[in-house]
C-alpha cells in the first residue's frame, strides 16, 4: 500500500502554474527520485508532500488519509522526516541539540533522548565530539548528516530529502546514499529530489517532473 | 517543558542582546520600585499616622458658610451679618454633650475660656514697655485703639466685651488639659487643683508667679474687665512650666495681647470658673445699643469649647451625620484642627508621591517603547530559527511562547536584581528627596511671610509623623508665622505590595514586549523564510 498518494495535484505561484495534475504513489521501502530541469517543481513538489505548502487543487494522501485532515505541525514533525537543501539547522545549537530538540518537538517519549540522539548521529558517521560541536563548526558533509539524523529522530515512515548530496564531495555523496539505502531496507519511503544522474541511478523509482509552460 | 528548556538555553546563546535587555528592564526596574516605593511610603504614613492619632473635633458657627449665603442672597452687609451673629447663640455645654452621646465619639472634654483683667497689683507677664501703663486706670493693657472691646469704627461698642490682660481655662478635667497630656505643661510645684472642685483654686505659670512674686499659697485678685469693682480671688494651688511660653511662635499676637501669651493662663477646674462667670453674668448690667440695637452686657467675657474625640477618621466621618440628626443646626460646622494639620504634615509627601507616579508613568512609557523595539530586532533577527522551528514540526504558539519565557526569564531576573537595589536605596533617596521638598516648601512659605514682611520663622525638626498640637486654643495649623511640622522622613519604604507591583510591572512589560513579536511569530511562513535563506 501507497504510504503518500499524490491526486491530481496542482500548485501555481500567482498565475504560474508549477505543479499541474501530478498524481503518483510512494511506497515504503523504496528510494525515490524525483528529477527535473530547473524550475520544474521539484523543490516545490517536495514541500507540497512535506506539509509546508498547500497544494492549489488535489490531494495528498498519507497512508490513505488526506494530510489536509491532520494537524499540518503533526504530519511534519511526526509522520515526514524532511531534509532540507541548505540543511536548516540551528546554528547555534549543536549537533545533538538539534537532534534532542526535534526530538522534543515531535513529543518522543524516552527516558534516554540524549543517548537516543546520540546513536543516530553516530549511525550517521559523526563521533561524540563532531556530535557536541556547534553546526556551524561543522563542514557540509557533517551538518548534512546532523540533518538526516534529525529528521529521522522521531521515526518517521517517510524521508524527504532535497538535493542531499547537492553540495557534497564523491566520496561523502556515496555514503549518504548508503545511509538512505539502510533507511530504505529499513522500511522507509525515501524521496529525493535531485538533478544527479547517479544518485538517480541509485534510486529504486523515478519520477521526472516536466517543466510547465505559463 | 522544552519551551522553557530551549527558552533558557537561547539566553545563554544570546548573552549580548540579553544583557542589554536586562539592563534597560533593570533601570525601569530600579526606577519603578523607587516610585512605587514613594508612593507607598507616602500611604504607609498617612494609614499608619491616621490609626495612632487621636482625632478630635470641635461644633463651631460656620461664619464662612453664614457670609457665603448673605452674598448669594443679595450681598453681604456687615450689621445685619453681625445682626444675625448675635441672633445665634453659641453652644452651651450641655448641647455640646448632648452630640457626644452620638456613637461615633469616643470621648469629650471641655472647657470655659474667659478673659480678666490682674487686681491688687497682679500684671501679666509681658516683653513690651507699654508695661508701664496703668493697668487699674485704663482697665487693662489691651485696651489699645482699634482692638477688641473699644470702640469699633460706625458699629458701636464691642457687644464682646473687653479684652482682659489674663485669660482663665477652666476644665472639664485631666484629660482636658491636653498641654500637662503631652507633657508641654509640667507641675513644679504644689499641686494641681482637684478635679471637679468648685473652690477657686488655679494654677499658674512660674513666669507669671516669679513676675509677680507670688508662690503656692498665696492668693491673687482677678478682676471683670466690663464691671469695675467686680473682683474673684483664687487660691494658687500649683506652679507650672511651659516648654511653649518661651518659643517664638505666638509672639506676633502676643504684640496686641497679653492674654494671647501662655504665660499669663490661669488653669482652673470648669466648675470653678463657671461660677465665676454665672456670678458676673448674675451682677452684670446689660443694655441695647441705640446705633446698631445690639446688646451689650458687663458680664465677664467667657466661651465655651468642647472637643469630642474619635477611635478614627470613619468615627470623625460619621459624627456629622449623626449629631445632625440629633438636631445640630446647619448655622455651626464640625471641623478637625488635627486632621488639617495631619494633611498640611503630608503636603511634601503627597508632593513627591505625585511626582513619583508621574515618573513612573514616563519610565514605563519610555521603557515600554525600547523593550519593543527591542523585542522586534529580536525577533527579525532570528527569523531563520522561527522558519526552522515551524519547518521541523513546531507550533507558531508554541515558538511564540518560547520568546515571551526568554524575555520573561530575562525580565524577572533583572526585576529581582532592581528589586533588591530599589530595596537598600529606596529609603535613602526617598528621604533626600523628601528633605529637597520640606526645603522648597519651607523656602517658598519663608519667601511668602517675608512678602508680608513678617519675617522667616524656624521651619524645626520634623519626626517621622509629627502632628503639631493644634487643640489648645491660639494653636491653629498654619497660622501667621507658625512653623509646619512636616513629615520628613520615611524608615520604610518597600514591602509586599510594592514588590508586587514590580512584578505586575515586570509582567506587564513582558507581554507588552512580547505581543509586537508575537504578531510577527504568528505572520512568518516557514516556507518563504527558508526560501529567502537558501
Amino acid at each position: 500500500m501507497a504510504v503518500l498518494s499524490l491526486c491530481n495535484v496542482c500548485f501555481s505561484y500567482g498565475t504560474k502554474n508549477v505543479l499541474d495534475g501530478v498524481s503518483y504513489e510512494f511506497e515504503k521501502g523504496k528510494i525515490y527520485a524525483v528529477v527535473g530541469k530547473s524550475g520544474a517543481g521539484k523543490t516545490t513538489l517536495l514541500s507540497v508532500l512535506s506539509g509546508l505548502a498547500s497544494p492549489s487543487s488535489g490531494a495528498i494522501y498519507y497512508n490513505g488519509e488526506d494530510i489536509r485532515t491532520i494537524d499540518k505541525y503533526r504530519f511534519r514533525s511526526k509522520y515526514v522526516g524532511v531534509i532540507f537543501q541548505s540543511f536548516n539547522l540551528l546554528t547555534k545549537f549543536t549537533a545533538l541539540e538539534n537532534v534532542e530538540l526535534s526530538m522534543d518537538i515531535a513529543a518522543v517519549k524516552a527516558k534516554d533522548k540524549r543517548e537516543r540522539a546520540m546513536a543516530l548521529l553516530t549511525g550517521v558517521g559523526l563521533d561524540e565530539e563532531e556530535a557536541n560541536r556547534r553546526v556551524l563548526k561543522l563542514s557540509g558533509g557533517q551538518q548534512q548528516r546532523v540533518a538526516i539524523a534529525r529528521a529521522l529522530s522521531y521515526n518517521p515512515d517517510v524521508i524527504l530529502a532535497d538535493e542531499p548530496t547537492g553540495n557534497l564531495d564523491g566520496e561523502t555523496q556515496r555514503e549518504i546514499m548508503e545511509i538512505f539505502r539502510d533507511l530504505a531496507q529499513q522500511g522507509k519511503c525515501v524521496i529525493l529530489v535531485s538533478h544527479s544522474p547517479q544518485v538517480a541511478e541509485a534510486c529504486d523509482e523515478i519520477y521526472e517532473l516536466k517543466r510547465m509552460r505559463g | 517543558m522544552y519551551v522553557m528548556k530551549n527558552a533558557l538555553k537561547c539566553i545563554g546563546r544570546s548573552k549580548g542582546r540579553n544583557i542589554l535587555i536586562g539592563i534597560i528592564v533593570l533601570v525601569i526596574s530600579v526606577s519603578a520600585c523607587l516610585g512605587l516605593s514613594i508612593r507607598q511610603a507616602a500611604e504607609n504614613a498617612k494609614e499608619e499616622s491616621l490609626s495612632t492619632m487621636n482625632i478630635t473635633a470641635s461644633i463651631s458657627v460656620d461664619r464662612q458658610s453664614m457670609m457665603k449665603g448673605m452674598q448669594e442672597q443679595g450681598g453681604f452687609d456687615p450689621s445685619s451679618f453681625q445682626a444675625g451673629m448675635q441672633e445665634i447663640q453659641e453652644l452651651t455645654v450641655e448641647e455640646m454633650q448632648t452630640y457626644a452621646q452620638a456613637e461615633s465619639v469616643s470621648g469629650f472634654t471641655y472647657s470655659l475660656t474667659a478673659t480678666v483683667n490682674g487686681g491688687d497689683g497682679l500684671e501679666p507677664v509681658t516683653d513690651s514697655s507699654s508695661a508701664e501703663d496703668d493697668t487699674a486706670q485704663s482697665g487693662g493693657r489691651n485696651e489699645m485703639p482699634g482692638m477688641p472691646g473699644q470702640e469699633m469704627g460706625g458699629m458701636g461698642v464691642d457687644p464682646m466685651g473687653n479684652q482682659g490682660d489674663f485669660t482663665v481655662v477652666g476644665y472639664s478635667g485631666e484629660d482636658a488639659m491636653t498641654d500637662f497630656q503631652n507633657g508641654i505643661c509640667v507641675i513644679e510645684e504644689g499641686n494641681i487643683f482637684e478635679e471637679g472642685t468648685a473652690s477657686y483654686d488655679c494654677i499658674l505659670s512660674e513666669e507669671l508667679a516669679i513676675f509677680n512674686g507670688l508662690s503656692v499659697g498665696d492668693t491673687i485678685l482677678i478682676e471683670n474687665p466690663n464691671a469695675q469693682g467686680e473682683s474673684y480671688t483664687l487660691t494658687i494651688t500649683g506652679l507650672y512650666s511651659n516648654s511653649e511660653s518661651t518659643t517664638a511662635d505666638s509672639g506676633f499676637m502676643r504684640g496686641f495681647s497679653t492674654s494671647s501669651d501662655p504665660a499669663n493662663a490661669i488653669y482652673m477646674s470648669y466648675p470653678a470658673l463657671k461660677s465665676i462667670v454665672d456670678a458676673s453674668s448674675a451682677a452684670a448690667v446689660t443694655e441695647i445699643d441705640e446705633t446698631t440695637g445690639m446688646e451689650t452686657s458687663t458680664a465677664i467675657r467667657a466661651s465655651a469649647a468642647g472637643t469630642y474625640r474619635f477611635a478614627d477618621v470613619q468615627a470623625y466621618e460619621r459624627f456629622e451625620e449623626e449629631a445632625r440628626a440629633m438636631g445640630l443646626s446647619d448655622s455651626f460646622t464640625i471641623t478637625s484642627s488635627d486632621l488639617t494639620a495631619f494633611e498640611n504634615s503630608l503636603v511634601p509627601l503627597e508632593s513627591l508621591s505625585t511626582m513619583a507616579g508621574y515618573f513612573l508613568l514616563v519610565v514605563l512609557a519610555i521603557g515600554g517603547v525600547i523593550l519593543i523595539v527591542l523585542n522586534l530586532f529580536n525577533v527579525r533577527e532570528r527569523k531563520y530559527e522561527v522558519g526552522v522551528l515551524t519547518a521541523i514540526g513546531m507550533k507558531k504558539s508554541r515558538v511564540a511562547m518560547q520568546f515571551l519565557c526568554e524575555i520573561f526569564v530575562v525580565t524577572l531576573a533583572a526585576v529581582v536584581i532592581g528589586a533588591g537595589i530599589g530595596a537598600v536605596s529606596s529609603v535613602p533617596v526617598t528621604n533626600s528627596l523628601l528633605a529637597n521638598q520640606i526645603q522648597s516648601q519651607q523656602n517658598s512659605r519663608e519667601q511668602t511671610q517675608r512678602n508680608f514682611g513678617r519675617g522667616g520663622f524656624d521651619p524645626g525638626e520634623g519626626t517621622d509623623v509629627s502632628i503639631p498640637d493644634v487643640n489648645e486654643p491660639g494653636q491653629q495649623p498654619g497660622g501667621m508665622g507658625q512653623a509646619m511640622d512636616f513629615v520628613s522622613e520615611i524608615s520604610s519604604a518597600m514591602d509586599v505590595t510594592v514588590l508586587l507591583e514590580l512584578l505586575g510591572i515586570g509582567v506587564l512589560l513582558t507581554l507588552l514586549a512580547s505581543a509586537v513579536s508575537m504578531i510577527f511569530i504568528m505572520r512568518y511562513e516557514p516556507l518563504k523564510i527558508l526560501a529567502n535563506r537558501d
